[in-house]
């Protein structure tokens, strides 16, 4: 175990990390803003201070505010999410190979957004529908779970959420089966793939709210996702209301990683790798590792977003790309991230 | 020596589903003692175990210091009583003072985190298994008696009084289980209370102020360990023959082995 002091280093490292490529990703672009620039239109943004000349501030304005800033967080946000309820399941199901999508929250979620484009035009009604299915698919896995024995619960919730992935996954194809071929499944398909470019700031402000209060809960009872680890009997005998937590667990992780399919569709990949690599070089202790995966996971998809824009001219939905960019790197690492567990 | 009453089963009844396991345990375990639970496999011993510390319901048949199990919390009993389970493995390769801390999760509030103090009290404990130098090794990479030191050094950092353990030798080399006993006697000197399940007993001769013996889901013989393990209990419960022999002043038992 690493002594405190080098663990709030790394912690503020990995803040600093993310800051700067945040910062970077909001003056690199199409449109490249340099930081003397960016030093003069936050002045007068806040100031009042006549440093631009209107044309140019009104330019700068636009672009961070209505383009840049809205999908710089909504990455820092998913990422973090997806990234920290990736290594929540990882503990709870003492899995390693558990993603967020374990108790099929995304093919829940999936399933209703594809229905709230079939039904309505309203982006609400879409976003609304993905939420709800994403709980609606974990609250079956769980039903199915607990309908089971009990006695190796997690073993069942996992063999729930598969039968509930499943179940979901084929309704989807229903819906895509019955949609109008020429309007609404290519919608459904093009959002299935994943995508940031819908952000809208006050849109992505909404929803950090719950989403950092996921995070934050999930931080919060770190310590306890060493002990479920070590399986339920012990856990319990050491103290821990294992049922308790694991429920709450289950539903901050699941809010946090439906809302991330509600804004950006299905990104795959950030939370089986990120948790894999942080676990890798700092080990297992989620003390630690919980909110280096929630950093890492907003870094990881602010760059993949940047590839996602940036590397041809036409953009590459994001869900796509991080499963490009996470295959290779996950195979690099499955040698050595073998070591972090028996 | 005043006995002070610690943990109290009356006429405890339990089933898996349909399959009787306890047929009406009375069992008693003071402030002090060191009692060893002894028995054939599947007899009902680690039930018992697993009813006491709370992961079955015992349907109010156990009273912890006066009080039905049932009131209290996991974290209650937790800062009552430590459980030992035999070493096994661990997914997520943690070092030993990270599983040593998990020993002061039911010091912690919900949302608080291990402190300075908490990180101390880990060392103290290692120190008392004797295992300090394994500090910052990973858990994963020890041997089965250093597993089970590290086990009971999480037990020590709970800092509690009552130990429970589950077959602590089960699995170690020849040293390591006579090194574990010693460790558990010296213990015992010191006051802590321990109620251990065990198939050796020669070891519940070696290491028990009483010995309580399970066949069938009943104690058929609870008292003294010389007064207890006899060589007809032995032959009853094992279907072996068994010298008890005196060596070095202590009663020891020796299996009878026939050649063909």
């Amino acid at each position: 175990m690493m002594h405190a002091y080098k663990q709030r280093t790394l912690l503020i490292g990995a803040t600093l990390l993310l800051v700067a490529t945040a910062l970077f990703m909001l003056l690199w672009g199409q449109y490249p803003i340099d930081m003397a620039t960016f030093g003069a239109y936050l002045q007068m943004k806040f100031t009042g201070a006549q440093t631009l000349d209107q044309a140019t501030f009104s330019l700068i304005d636009n672009i961070i505010i209505e383009i840049r800033l809205p999908r710089v967080l909504l990455a820092i946000l998913i990422g973090a999410a997806l990234a920290i309820s990736g290594a929540v399941f990882q503990a709870m199901f003492v899995n390693p190979l558990v993603s967020p999508g374990i108790l099929g929250v995304l093919a829940g979620a999936s399933f209703g957004a594809a229905c709230g484009m079939l039904v309505s035009e309203n982006w609400l009604v879409v976003q609304g529908m993905a939420f709800a299915f994403g709980f609606i698919a974990v609250g079956f896995a769980v039903l199915v779970g607990s309908m089971v024995s009990s006695s190796r619960s997690s073993v069942m919730l996992v063999l729930g959420g598969v039968i509930s992935g499943s179940l979901f996954t084929s309704l989807l194809s229903v819906v895509k089966y019955v949609a109008d071929p020429y309007s609404t499944l290519p919608a459904i398909v093009y959002w299935l793939m994943g995508s940031l470019s819908m952000a809208q700031l006050n849109e992505v402000l909404t929803v950090a709210v719950p989403i950092v209060l996921s995070i934050l809960g999930m931080l919060f009872m770190s310590k306890y996702f060493d002990l479920l680890s070590l399986g339920d009997e012990e856990a319990k005998a050491l103290g821990v209301n294992v049922k308790r937590i694991r429920i709450i667990a289950i539903v901050l992780a699941t809010l946090a990683s439906s809302l991330a399919v509600v804004m950006a569709g299905i990104i795959g990949w950030v939370g089986l790798i990120i948790p894999h690599i942080i676990r890798m070089a700092v080990g297992p202790s989620h003390r630690l590792l919980l909110p280096l995966s929630a950093l890492f996971g907003g870094a990881f998809l602010l760059l993949a977003d940047a590839v996602s824009r940036l590397a041809l001219s036409v953009e590459i939905p994001i869900g796509i790309l991080t499963s490009l960019i996470g295959i290779p790197i996950f195979i690099i690492v499955l040698k050595n991230a073998r070591a972090a567990w028996n | 020596m005043e006995l002070k009453p610690i943990l109290e089963v009356g006429d405890l009844h339990f089933s898996y589903k349909k399959t009787p396991v306890l047929k009406g345990i009375d069992f008693t375990l003071y402030k002090g003692e060191v009692v060893s639970l002894l028995g054939p496999n599947g007899c009902g011993k680690s039930t018992l175990m697993r009813l006491m510390l709370k992961l079955l319901d015992s349907k109010r048949r156990i009273k912890l210091h006066g009080a039905f199990l049932e009131s209290y919390s996991h974290k209650e009993v937790a800062s009552h009583i430590a459980y030992i389970p035999q070493y096994h493995n661990v997914p997520f390769n943690y070092s030993v003072l990270e599983m040593v801390l998990m020993g002061r999760i039911s010091k912690l509030g919900f949302f608080g985190m291990p402190t300075q103090t908490d990180r101390d009290k880990a060392h103290e404990a290692l120190e008392k298994a004797g295992i300090s130098e394994l500090a910052k090794r990973p858990f994963g990479q020890l041997s089965g008696g250093q597993k089970q030191l590290v086990l009971l050094a999480r037990a020590l950092a709970q800092e509690v009084n009552l130990f429970f353990m589950d077959e602590p030798v089960n699995g170690l080399d020849y040293g390591n289980q006579i090194r574990l006993l010693q460790l558990i006697d010296t213990l015992a000197k010191e006051g802590y209370t321990f109620l251990k399940t065990t198939h050796y007993p020669d070891h519940a001769l070696l290491v028990s102020s009483r010995v309580a013996v399970m066949n069938g889901g009943t104690i058929i013989a609870d008292g003294a360990p010389d007064e207890v393990i006899r060589s007809s209990m032995i032959e009853e419960v094992y279907g072996i023959q068994a010298d008890i022999i005196t060596h070095g002043n202590y009663p020891r038992c020796v299996p009878v082995f026939k050649r063909p």
